[in-house]
Formats: structure tokens, sequence, C-alpha cells
């Protein structure tokens, strides 16, 4: 049987003061993989746990991709397809088509603002180590959890525990990977 | 002392301006959760949800009649006829699309505009605007008269070598409601994800454990997922402001870019947007004042919320009145004989009793709302609401029949009346969303926990609140 491996030291507040300033001293102290979960979003702890957004950029991208597709659909129905005469018109009577393309454009975008939202969450993921912790529903709904994951380079176990103790959490858990 | 305990004691000062606040103080992290999420998890219902079901289910089983009748025997059963082909399904259709438009406007306007009292309440106008999306979405598909070929409106390859003519608003419309629809069950969706883990966590039952952890996505509140989380929603907020005006504009354009006398008018996107607008806060009221009542609410759907959506129903309603106004003037100023006898065939008409109940139901009985009594009195507010939503329906039908049935040629004027089916069906969809909105208020959570706890006090270091 394989050795079971830690995820993570996690600490538990059940205030958000108090986890905010224990995540903004784990940031200092050299830590990179640490992650906190919180109730709702608390917006000081964009700038110090450490991530990526390009959920703008994926659908500035969809929301153009739309505009042609419907572009395109439209020229390629109206002028070539299944052109129509209507009234000596111009088959490709471009502004006529302005409502549809943005129609398309913003469900585009939207689409990807969503998906975007749950690919780089990695949704669904109905399992987490996390859920491990006995107390851990209360992280949606008064509990504020940080954790330390084992695969920081700074990570080890008796010192990292030692320091989230410094905090003064309500507890302190070791978490165990699958 | 606990958060618990702080929170508890905390008396928030009203913000600048006004005397009631945004939640009632004493509200905690664990109190909203605890109050929110009962309702769903808890097995017992208030007894007016039971009365309130078993009156929807009996309108939906009518509506249903509806359907079988029109589908085994057609569109025939409706009092529809040339010229006026459009009659009580369309005015259905506009009145429902344009309720859904404060669910819109509450969600992604009022995000933008950093409005946080929306907090409490965006979650149920959204969920009112899908259902009236949904039940708009039935009539056009009903009125089509073979309801079973509605698809053949979509470009797709197809074997009958036609395709979709794009320069009729009637294909617009197509795209701009199934957009809005789309745009706002995933708006929707992903604000409820918090919500749906709060929820999950709480479940006491194995069946519903499971059902709503797989409705959650396994969200573990992690400062990334709340990072991309709103993210994802203010950028949905961004795309669904001008979409909500579009798609009322799209629906004005059904009726300006024909040629007919009192439709072939500029003024209609604005009158149409601004009246939606109206008749949504109407909405948003006749459900707000009685669910909170029943789910003992008012401590986070506070008279502040009554009095803001009063305001903005107030505020929507003069820009209608003002709209009422010019639209005769257009005509007169265009001194075109054909719009000036719209004019007077709408007044003084076959139809000028709709016409005057309009002007009475739209524009007088709201100016009401001036007073501060009448916009936090739940009651008189919740008649008030019922007079708008009245009145607005009636304006969509005084502009489609009271256009339609004196057109160009006097040899083809109807008179138009509505048969005990199209009757039947009006009230059958006012089943369907209630029915849909009660499901709603069972089983999902109805105020948004996640975006309640961010107006606490003590939500942020430094003992503020996020707002």
């Amino acid at each position: 049987m394989a050795e079971v491996q830690t995820y993570g030291m996690v600490a538990e507040f059940d205030d958000p003061e108090e986890l905010v300033a224990a995540a903004r001293a784990v940031r200092d102290k050299g830590y990179r993989r640490f992650e906190t979960y919180t109730p709702y979003a608390i917006r000081e702890l964009d700038e110090i746990v450490p991530q990526d957004d390009w959920i703008p950029l994926l659908v500035l991208l969809s929301g153009a991709l739309g505009t042609i597709t419907a572009f395109g659909l439209q020229y390629w129905i109206a002028a070539i397809h299944y052109p129509l005469n209507i009234g000596g018109r111009p088959l490709n009577s471009w502004p006529s088509w302005v409502p549809i393309m943005f129609e398309l454009t913003v469900l585009f975008a939207a689409s990807a603002a969503f998906f975007g939202m749950l690919f780089f969450a990695g949704f669904p993921a109905l399992y987490h180590p996390m859920f491990r912790i006995p107390t851990f529903e209360r992280a949606s709904d008064d509990g504020f959890f940080l954790c330390i994951e084992a695969r920081d380079a700074l990570f080890e176990s008796d010192a990292t525990a030692r320091f989230l103790l410094s905090f003064d959490p309500l507890k302190v858990w070791e978490v165990d990977d699958e | 002392m606990t958060i618990d305990e702080r929170q508890r004691r905390a008396s928030r000062p009203p913000g600048p301006g006004t005397t009631v606040a945004i939640v009632a103080p004493g509200t905690t992290f664990h109190s909203v959760t605890e109050q929110i999420s009962t309702i769903v998890t808890s097995p017992d219902v208030p007894p007016i949800w039971f009365w309130s079901f078993a009156a929807a289910l009996t309108l939906v089983l009518i509506f249903l009649t509806g359907v079988v009748a029109l589908i085994s025997t057609g569109v025939g059963i409706f009092g529809n006829n040339i010229p006026v082909a459009w009659a009580f399904p369309i005015t259905n259709f506009v009145w429902w699309i344009g309720i859904g438009h404060a669910g819109t406007l509450i969600s992604a306007i009022l995000l933008l505009l950093n409005q946080p009292w929306r907090n409490s309440i965006n979650r149920f106008a959204e969920a009112m605007t899908l259902f009236a999306v949904a039940c708009a979405g039935l009539f056009p598909v009903f009125h089509l008269g073979r309801p079973w070929v509605a698809f053949w409106i979509l470009p797709y390859p197809n074997l009958m070598t036609v395709q979709s003519q794009f320069r009729s608003p009637l294909v617009w419309d197509v795209f701009a409601v199934s957009t809005y629809a789309t745009v706002s069950l995933l708006f929707w969706y992903l604000g409820m994800i918090p919500d749906l883990a709060s929820v999950r966590d709480r479940a006491t039952g194995r069946l519903e454990h499971a059902v709503y952890g797989v409705l959650a996505l396994g969200w573990r509140g992690a400062s990334r997922h709340w990072r991309w989380h709103k993210t994802a929603s203010k950028l949905l907020a961004g795309l669904a402001t001008p979409l909500v005006l579009s798609v009322h504009t799209v629906v004005s354009f059904d009726f300006t870019i024909a040629i007919l006398a009192g439709w072939h008018s500029t003024i209609f996107p604005p009158y149409f947007v601004s009246g939606a607008i109206f008749s949504g806060f109407a909405m948003v009221l006749v459900l707000a004042i009685p669910i909170r009542k029943a789910y003992r609410l008012e401590n986070l759907v506070t008279e502040r919320h009554l009095d803001n959506c009063a305001k903005i129903m107030l505020a929507t309603g003069l820009v209608l009145a003002y709209t009422y106004v010019i639209e005769p003037f257009t005509s007169w100023y265009s001194g075109d004989k054909f719009e000036m006898a719209v004019v007077h065939n709408r007044a003084a008409g076959p139809y000028a009793w709709s016409f005057w109940a309009v002007i009475a139901l739209n524009v007088v009985i709201p100016q009401l709302l001036w007073w501060k009594r009448n916009r936090t009195q739940p009651l008189i507010l919740f008649l008030i609401s019922i007079d708008v939503l009245v009145g607005m329906w009636l304006e969509r039908y005084m502009i489609i029949v009271s256009s339609l049935n004196r057109d160009y040629l006097p040899a083809s004027w109807f008179r138009y009346s509505a048969t005990a089916w199209d009757n039947i069906m009006l009230y059958g969809s006012i089943g369907l969303f209630t029915l849909l909105f009660l499901l709603f208020v069972r089983f999902f959570p109805m105020i948004s926990m996640s975006e309640v706890r961010e107006l606490l006090p003590y939500s942020r270091p430094g003992g503020g609140s996020e707002k």
C-alpha cells in the first residue's frame, strides 16, 4: 500500500481579518502554493494569493469570433447560398445584419465568461482533498480557511504547522491527499 | 468575542440620506446561511405556498388544455384575423418579455453601478426574468399556426432549399430572445453556485446532498474561484446591460420596421424599453412583497428595497408618460393623415376604452408613488404594482389592436375581439410563471447568501463591509 501523501496544512479561522493577516504573513514568508477558502469574496485576498486571470481575454476573443460568425453566416446565406432580390436592394445589405451580429457577439462572449470560469476553476470537480476537513462545511457559512499546500518548496510538515499555529487559529489540520 | 457576537451587536449606521439599513442590524454570516438555506432544506413549507401552488397548477392544466386545443384545431381558435393578425399572442409575448427586463436591470446594471442594495433581491429577480422569458417565448411559437415547425425560422442546412431572411426583424427577434434566455440562465446559475455549495453543506438527506453537490460543481470558495467568479459576473453584467436594452429594442423593431401608421415611429425603442422596466419592477414588487412576508425575510428585503424599486418604477413611468405625450405630437407634426387617423382612432375609436385605461393605470395612478408613505406601505405598493402590470398589458394590446384594426383600406377594417381561448392562454401563462417561480422558491436559495455576507459589518479587514 502506497504511503499516504499530505495535501497540505490548513488553519481554520473564524474572522476574515485574522485570515487576511495570516495570508499576508504566509506570502511574506515566501510561500507560493497556498490558497484561502472563504464564504464570500474578500477583495484583499486577490492581491495576496498569487493568481492569473485570463477570462477577460478569452471573453474578448470569443466575442470577436461571435461577430465574425454572425457576419459570415448572414453573408453566406443572403449573398451566396440563397440570394433574394427584394425591391432591388443589394444582396450584401449589411446594416440589417447588425442586430444578429450584436446578439451572437454577446452570446459567444457570455458563454466564454461562464464556461471559462468553470474551466479555469476545474469545475465540475465533485471531490477535493479539502473536503476531508471535518469542519470544512463552514467555508460556505462563517469559516475562513488557509491552506499551505505540500507541493510548495518551503513546505515542511512540522515547521509549517508551527508557523500556522503562530497566528492563533481555531485549529490546524493536516489534510491527506487521495 | 466571536465574530457572530460582534456582528449581532453591530448596529450598522444607515447610509447617507437614508433612514433604513439595507440589511437589518443583528444579521450575521451564520444567521444568513441558516435563514436562507433552511428554506430549501427544511421539509416545512408555509401554507400559502401550497395554496398558491394548487392555484398555479390548476391554471397550468387549463393552459395545457389550451395548447392541446390550439395544436389539434389550429390558430383559428384565437380571435385573430387579418388585418388584426397579432392581438393576444403578441401582446402576451411583449408583456412577458418586458417583465423579464427588470431582473436583468437589477442583476446587471445595478451591479455595474455599484448599488449594494440589489444584493438581496437580485437572485429572485433573475429567476423572474428566466421564467418570464420562458412564458414569452411560447407565444410567438403558438402564434405560428404550425408550432411544430417553429425551427424553420433558424438558419440550418436543410433539404427545402430555403433559408432565413435576415432583413426581417422577426428573425432578429428569434436571435435576440434566445440569446437573452441563454445569457440570463448562465448569469443566474453562475451567481447561484456558491449558494448551492452552502445548501450542499447543510443538506441532511442523502439525495439532497447528492443533488446539490452536483449542482454546486465542487465549489470550495477558494480565492481563485472567487476572483474568476467576480470577473465572470462583472463581464456577464457588462454584456447583459446592452443585451437587455437591445432585446426590447429588437422587439420594438417588430413594430417599427412595418410601415403601419401608429407603429412606424423612431420613438418605439426607448418607449418599449422604459415600459418594460416599468412593468418589470412592478412584477418584482408583486413577487417580493408576499414572499418577504411568507418567509419572514423582512430583515433582508427591507423597506429600503421596496422604496428603491418604487422609485425606479416612478421614474420609468414618467419616461413612459412622456412618450405617450410625444407620440401624438409627432403624428400631428408629421402632417400625415394616416398617422393622425390612428391617434384619433386610439382616443375615440372602438378601442378608446383601452387607451384611456392605459392613461389611468400607467400615468395617473402611479403618481401616488411620489409619497414616501405609499412607497413603503407593502399593501399599497402591491396594489399599485398590480395596477401597473394590468396597465402595461393593456398598453401593448392598445398599440397592436388599435393600429391594426383600421389599416389603409377601409374595406378591410375589422372589429377584433378575443375568444375564450385567448384568455385561457393568457391566464394559463400566468399560472405557468407562478408555478415555476414557486418551485424555484422551494428548491433554490432565493436570496444570494454570499453577496449578503459582503454587506455585513466585519466582513472586511478593519471591521467594515464590502460596500
